[in-house]
């Protein structure tokens, strides 16, 4: 019989792992249809746990309410990004638009700095608070939930982009711009459709991951960072690949946090990229 | 001088170029000629190092040059124009050459010897008028003029020309192919030419080799060719220029 | 060859300078404020100043990298960091002299960033700006944790200013800043003097583009890594002289807000130019400073001046972004 102790570290590995998975692929959608390593999602990142963090303290909303409302709101501060900065300033190059989503995302987190201080901030929620024993894992009911709700988000996205019309044409964009406008695809219509899908899935994450770990300004840097260390491992463009890249990277980090280091958890991932960028810089499952 | 042999280079399912071997040999202009995709530029890629080859060695006056980094081979003597014109467009004319002349002899080389290699190179390629002018705001036949020179100003002892004519009037054709003569055979620099605009061809070329589906289709001089049963098959229905 | 001639805008050298002769007014003119500025302006006018002037050394460097050589990077602020964590920890806890520490702090700079830089710089555009980040915030966490080496979040205190040489004093607002001024202007003449060489003519034939550049013969790896190292050594040593200047050090000052500061000033200053990132680091520096009451609120302002620059600026820097737009 496994030890608990180990199985139950296995299953918090697979629990971040997910949660990196979500946003992973959220970012690589983004970068493999527009071209954006898009630095903002940080931002966005923090702003939806802050407004989760409002709800549940000022207006009692019950915290799988949240989730939804969070999505929202990563929607909306995505989609209209793309249309006031990104849209123009593509035609200057990729860089530009990179500088523009750091720039976003150092203005979203002294936002938040702003309107609610430095100091951070407990989301308490009464899911997190019951222990359960599943199998001999011993967890809570918020874990289950950001279990249940990555797995039914991916298989959502995985139908989506298999089977309706805008998710065909995403992949169209992915695959060849051009070829695609000459096909008739509305590249408007794509990126706003992207934009939407990578919004939501940063703000899902970010919601699910706040009770575990504090809402601070900063909590958005090293998620993103880790995020596209995942997009990179997992392969340009792969939905696949962020899932699978997202489940490598949580359980390096949560067993070699164990046995190696805790200080330096943060930093398998970088160790993950400079081996990704010298050995297989397509990632696992990537085409470009 | 240059030796291609059994060069071959696929794109996934795609053989752009398959086991081609050719020389060429000192003060010779040749050209590469053949339907689009046949796989010249590919080749000319191949020898300037932009693209590594699945098999195949280049060998240059005897020196392998294969899948060098594209500088060194520069360096080697062998210079290029590309097919869609590049140039860099917020130098003027004068600091573009310079450049070439800086590459050429290195960046602590004598100014005054550097600056005269630069205007020799522009007044022979006529655009001294222009020597101040920014390269973005340059027509694209001065652009592809200021490529040519900057290509000079290494002095390479090969060049390969990857469609210069294209867009050219015929007047201007007529005097790039003086222009092309007289680097050959005064400066001694060898030539190879991909090109779709036949009369060009002709008139400049004392041998030429036609390529088909990145193969050698056949070899040989610009009569034999004219005359060749497989490439006049091979252009049928090809809208080929005959300037 | 060169024209004395003003209405020649066409020369070459012009569009690098104003024309000659007015151009040395305004310079003088500064040079002379600065130089006596702790003459008539009070402590706190000076060390802001001073932090203006460490900020545009490492400003004028990064141009170099970002804009005569067309590669965005991020990690500034961590060799800025290095070098003053190396020269503090060579100072207070080995004992050694400011000059013997501060050159080795900065050949450790050097060190590190030539061996960062040569797998780093073959990757392109996106890919390498992101590696810097990481990078960045890799050496801000190493900051942060290592305790024993840097202090971590308790700081890193008790660092001196460079030891007397003869009877040069460095003690003090007023000196510390006089040093400062004097590296800076040391170093804005060497690198002029290097973008406005051949070298500068190569550099900037890369950032417009590194493909066309190889093929005219031209080492671009080579000279990337050139300006990436030249870069990270100006930072380093700016941080030298911040660490003995300010006397205490905090993992927070070089984080990666202070990278995206560096890269606010150059770009707003306007990329490729030196003179231009100099003058947006000054510009910076003292409004933040100005704004002080309001701390969040200078980021937000510097963030959105950014995204304005860049989307609203004429053709003059988005024409530079465009042409480092590589994908």
């Amino acid at each position: 019989m496994i030890d608990s102790v180990i199985l139950t570290q296995v299953f918090n590995g697979v629990i971040l792992g997910l949660i990196y998975g979500l946003m992973a692929i959220g970012l690589t959608m983004i970068w493999s249809i527009t071209d954006l390593p898009d630095f903002s999602q940080g931002g966005i990142y923090i702003i939806t746990a802050y407004v989760a963090y409002w709800a549940i303290t000022l207006f009692n909303v019950p915290y799988l309410l949240t989730i939804p409302i969070g999505a929202l709101t990563g929607i909306l501060l995505s989609v209209v990004f793309e249309r006031i900065v990104y849209n123009r300033l593509r035609p200057s190059g990729v860089l530009s638009c990179l500088l523009a989503a750091i720039a976003l995302f150092f203005l979203l987190e002294n936002v938040a700095n702003a309107l609610w201080t430095p100091k951070a901030k407990i989301m308490s929620v009464p899911e997190t608070e019951v222990s359960i024993n599943l199998f001999g894992i011993v967890t809570s009911y918020h874990r289950i939930i950001i279990l249940i709700v990555s797995v039914l988000l991916f298989i959502i996205i995985h139908l989506f982009i298999k089977y309706t019309k805008i998710g065909m044409a995403m992949r169209a964009v992915a695959e060849d711009r051009e070829i695609a406008e000459l096909m008739g695809v509305d590249t408007r219509r794509v990126y706003i459709a992207t934009w939407a899908l990578g919004g939501a899935l940063t703000s899902v994450a970010a919601i699910l991951v706040s009770p575990l770990y504090a809402v601070w300004p900063g909590m958005g840097t090293l998620p993103l960072l880790k995020a596209l260390v995942v997009v990179i491992l997992g392969g340009f463009g792969s939905i696949i690949g962020a899932l699978i890249g997202g489940l490598i990277l949580g359980l390096i980090e949560t067993i070699g946090a164990i046995y190696v280091s805790a200080a330096y958890q943060h930093g398998f991932a970088f160790i993950l990229l400079l081996l990704t960028l010298s050995l297989r810089p397509k990632g696992l499952f990537g085409r470009r | 001088m240059l030796k291609v042999m059994g060069l071959t280079k696929s794109f996934g399912k795609l053989v752009a170029v398959n086991n081609l071997s050719f020389t060429v040999s000192e003060g010779e202009r040749v050209a590469i000629i053949g339907p689009n995709g046949a796989g010249k530029t590919t080749t000319f890629n191949l020898i300037t190092g932009h693209l590594k080859p699945d098999r195949g060695v280049v060998e240059f006056y005897g020196r392998n040059i294969t899948g060098l980094k594209p500088y060194k081979i520069c360096r080697a003597g062998i210079g290029r124009t590309f097919q869609i014109v590049r140039a860099f467009p917020d130098f003027t004319v004068f600091e573009h050459v310079l450049v070439g002349a800086i590459s050429r002899y290195g960046p602590r080389a004598q100014m005054d010897l550097l600056k005269n290699q630069a205007e020799n190179v522009i007044q022979k390629l006529g655009l001294s008028a222009k020597k101040n002018t920014l390269v973005r705001n340059l027509t694209i036949v001065d652009k592809k003029r200021v490529e040519l020179a900057t290509a000079l100003a290494l002095k390479p002892k090969l060049l390969l020309l990857d469609e210069l004519m294209a867009g050219l009037n015929p007047t201007e054709i007529d005097e790039y192919i003086e222009l092309l003569k007289r680097l050959n055979e005064e400066d001694g620099i060898t030539l190879i030419v991909v090109e779709h605009v036949m009369r060009a061809v002709m008139k400049l070329c004392n041998r030429i080799i036609v390529m088909h589906y990145g193969t050698k289709l056949a070899e040989g001089t610009p009569m034999e060719i004219a005359t060749n049963r497989d490439v006049i098959e091979a252009y049928l229905g090809e809208g080929v220029t005959y300037a | 060859m060169v024209s004395r001639n003003k209405s020649n805008i066409n020369s070459f050298r012009m569009r690098l300078f104003y024309p000659r002769a007015i151009r040395f007014l305004p310079i003088v003119v500064i040079m002379v404020i600065l130089i006596t500025l702790p003459l008539y302006a009070s402590s706190y006018i000076v060390f802001v100043a001073a932090i203006a002037l460490l900020y545009a050394i490492v400003a004028a460097g990064y141009d170099v990298l970002l804009g005569y050589t067309g590669q965005l990077s991020f990690c500034q602020g961590a060799f800025y960091g290095i070098g003053a964590y190396t020269s503090a920890i060579l100072t207070v806890n080995y004992g050694w002299s400011f000059w013997q520490a501060m050159p080795v702090a900065v050949l450790f700079v050097g060190l590190i960033s030539a061996i960062i830089g040569y797998p780093a710089l073959r990757l392109r555009g996106a890919y390498f700006a992101v590696t810097t980040f990481f990078l960045a915030h890799f050496v801000y966490l190493i900051f942060l944790n290592e305790v024993s080496l840097t202090g971590g979040p308790l700081g890193f205190r008790g660092i001196r200013p460079p030891e007397p040489i003869g009877p040069l004093s460095f003690e003090g607002i007023a000196n510390g800043y006089l040093l400062i001024l004097f590296s800076f202007i040391i170093i804005f003449i060497l690198l002029r003097m290097l973008v406005n060489s051949n070298i500068g003519l190569i550099l900037k034939s890369i950032a417009q583009d590194d493909v066309l550049a190889e093929s005219i013969g031209i080492n671009v790896a080579a000279y990337k890594l050139l300006s990436f190292v030249i870069s990270a050594i100006v930072a380093g040593y700016a941080g030298t002289l911040f660490a003995h200047f300010f006397g205490i050090l905090h993992p927070t000052t070089f984080s990666w807000f202070l990278s995206e500061m560096v890269v606010i000033m150059t770009l707003v200053g306007g990329a490729g130019t030196l003179i231009g990132p100099i003058l947006g680091a000054g510009i910076v520096t003292f409004i933040l400073e100005f704004l002080r009451f309001a701390p969040e609120i200078r980021y937000i302002a510097w963030a959105i001046a950014l995204i304005a620059i860049l989307m609203f600026e004429p053709k003059g820097l988005m024409g530079l972004l465009k042409r480092m737009g590589v994908r």
